[in-house]
């Protein structure tokens, strides 16, 4: 475990350093994700200027559960995004012979090696976001909430990470069909809604078997109504399974790499 | 006149065929624009539950309005355009066009119809197979100005289109890197443009500021007078007017930027 902190930590480092290089460029990305997280909370704005709730939600609650979706998803820019992309690409062109000889899980590093500074800032802006809403809401969780909180963010960033690694890894098999790294961003669209707006079908598709709309309603349902050990339960669960299967596809898949270049 | 045309009408063809290799990925991609569209009706018809209309207009012309959206989207976006202008310049194959009498912006303007072409033929696929499933929250309005209006406006948001990709594109002349701006632009457009929700949703005066912008006529404009959001054939030909003095600014500072870069270029590699 120290071990592969220690890995980390370097390529973190490393990646700190080459943002501090190209300080410009962090900055062009910094603003560009802001801008991101201002177009959504635009867009509830605008929704609730005429209607007072949506599936149930008053506006600050729907700014608690897109702020959440949004920390979430910063968080998963921030640690693992670009590895994930990259990964790819990697796996394409013959480059991810280099994760074969490092020293550790080829999974690990091939998913962690960088950082992106900027997503971790703005994960901040994220987070502002929901406090400034629960304080609009009079909010005052316990100490208990607030660590069941944090802890389904935690699951749900690697419900997320699952999900992104099983979206790419098909590159090892269909090597040609690049883009599909950008269908991860349309299934993420899912999970700034409340999840009383799933109905019927789409309620058994994308709350009951792809998890994108319950991992942001669930932490953001313990801070408006409270622990529920079904949710929290239900999360750890699915939290598991995924990480599972992107660890069994993955390895699956790493068997079927062959290097494509030289 | 007629030589000039064949030269282009080559490029025409070659791109028309390497965009029709990737015909599985623009499928793909235009099959996950209707998960998109799954959002965006789950979304609305939760806000429209309890609401008739939403600012005068009521849930079927909303998502008729999403979805008349992802088609114009197909069929006149510029989807990475600017980023293949950027790399043409980046890695010297720019310096062919300098030393051939082919117009480089026509060479790309032709590169993109094709595209067009391809993509604007595929997104109907997946409409056509779930047009049973969407049509009862369909409405097109039928007045026959729509079309007068509305087709020149989809040819000149599509100039405006090909135009700012362009200008982003040859911006490469001075930075190294453009994707950042790129993105940026594409928060701006997303906003502006009406992708996140139709802009006459948005207050008074922030929709009367946008109507002077070239945002709103990148797409949201014929869209607009399509799906009956615009419903004043006299606003219509003032929009119209404002599109017009837009493509020519935007096609101009491209020539513009085109002509000072080159200035710039010192023909590395290629």
């Amino acid at each position: 475990m120290n071990h592969y902190f220690r890995l980390w930590l370097t390529s973190a480092r490393y990646c700190i350093m080459r943002t501090l290089m190209f300080r410009a460029d962090f900055f062009i990305w910094a603003l560009v994700e802001l801008f991101w997280m201002a177009v959504n909370l635009l867009m509830v704005s605008v929704i609730y200027q005429h209607t007072d709730t949506v599936a149930g939600w008053t506006k600050y609650q729907m700014m608690l559960l897109v702020g959440t979706s949004l920390l979430i998803q910063r968080f998963l820019m921030g640690f693992f995004w670009s590895s994930i992309f990259e990964m790819g690409r990697n796996i394409r062109s013959g480059h991810f012979d280099f994760f074969l000889a490092q020293p550790g899980n080829v999974m690990f590093m091939a998913t962690t090696r960088k950082i992106d500074p900027d997503s971790m800032i703005n994960s901040l802006v994220a987070l502002s976001v929901v406090i400034y809403a629960a304080r609009q809401l009079g909010l005052d969780p316990s100490a208990t909430d607030l660590a069941l909180y944090a802890l389904l963010v935690v699951c749900g960033v690697i419900i997320h990470y699952s999900m992104l690694v099983l979206c790419i890894t098909p590159a090892f098999w269909i090597t040609s069909a690049q883009g599909i790294e950008g269908s991860y961003f349309t299934l993420s669209e899912f999970s700034r809604l409340p999840r009383q707006a799933f109905r019927g079908a789409a309620n058994i598709a994308f709350v009951w078997i792809l998890p994108v709309v319950i991992v942001s309603n669930a932490p953001a349902s313990i801070l408006l109504h409270g622990f529920d050990a079904g949710i929290v339960g239900w999360v750890l669960a699915i939290t598991v399974l995924w990480f599972g299967l992107a660890v069994f596809v993955f390895q699956r898949g790493l068997r079927r790499y062959s290097s494509a270049s030289s | 006149m007629l030589a000039t045309l064949n030269k282009y009408r080559a490029a025409f063809s070659v791109g028309l065929q390497s965009n029709l290799v990737y015909r599985v990925n623009f499928a793909i991609r235009g099959f996950f624009s209707f998960f998109h569209l799954i959002v965006v009706f789950i979304l609305w018809s939760a806000a429209y539950s309890g609401n008739a209309s939403i600012g005068g207009f009521n849930f079927a012309q909303t998502f008729t309005y999403f979805v008349a959206l992802i088609v114009v989207q197909f069929m006149i976006g510029a989807f990475n355009e600017d980023y293949q202008i950027s790399e043409d310049i980046r890695n010297g194959l720019i310096n062919q066009f300098l030393l051939k009498p082919v117009n480089y912006f026509a060479y790309r303007f032709s590169l993109y119809l094709s595209a067009r072409l391809v993509t604007g033929g595929l997104i109907l696929l997946p409409l056509i197979v779930t047009y049973p499933l969407l049509q009862d929250y369909l409405v097109l309005p039928t007045d026959g100005w729509r079309l007068a209006i509305g087709l020149p406006a989809l040819v000149m948001s599509a100039l405006i289109q090909f135009g700012i990709a362009y200008c982003f594109g040859l911006l490469s002349f001075w930075f190294l890197e453009i994707q950042g701006l790129v993105i940026l632009s594409m928060a701006l457009e997303s906003v502006l443009g009406g992708q996140i929700f139709p802009l006459d949703l948005m207050p008074e005066w922030l929709f009367r500021i946008s109507q002077y912008l070239p945002y709103y006529y990148q797409m949201y404009f014929p869209v607009a007078i399509f799906t009956g959001r615009l419903n004043d054939p006299a606003m219509a030909l003032q929009g119209l007017a404002i599109q017009a003095a837009w493509v020519v600014l935007i096609l101009g500072l491209g020539q513009l930027l085109w002509r000072r870069g080159l200035r710039l270029h010192t023909a590395v590699g290629g």
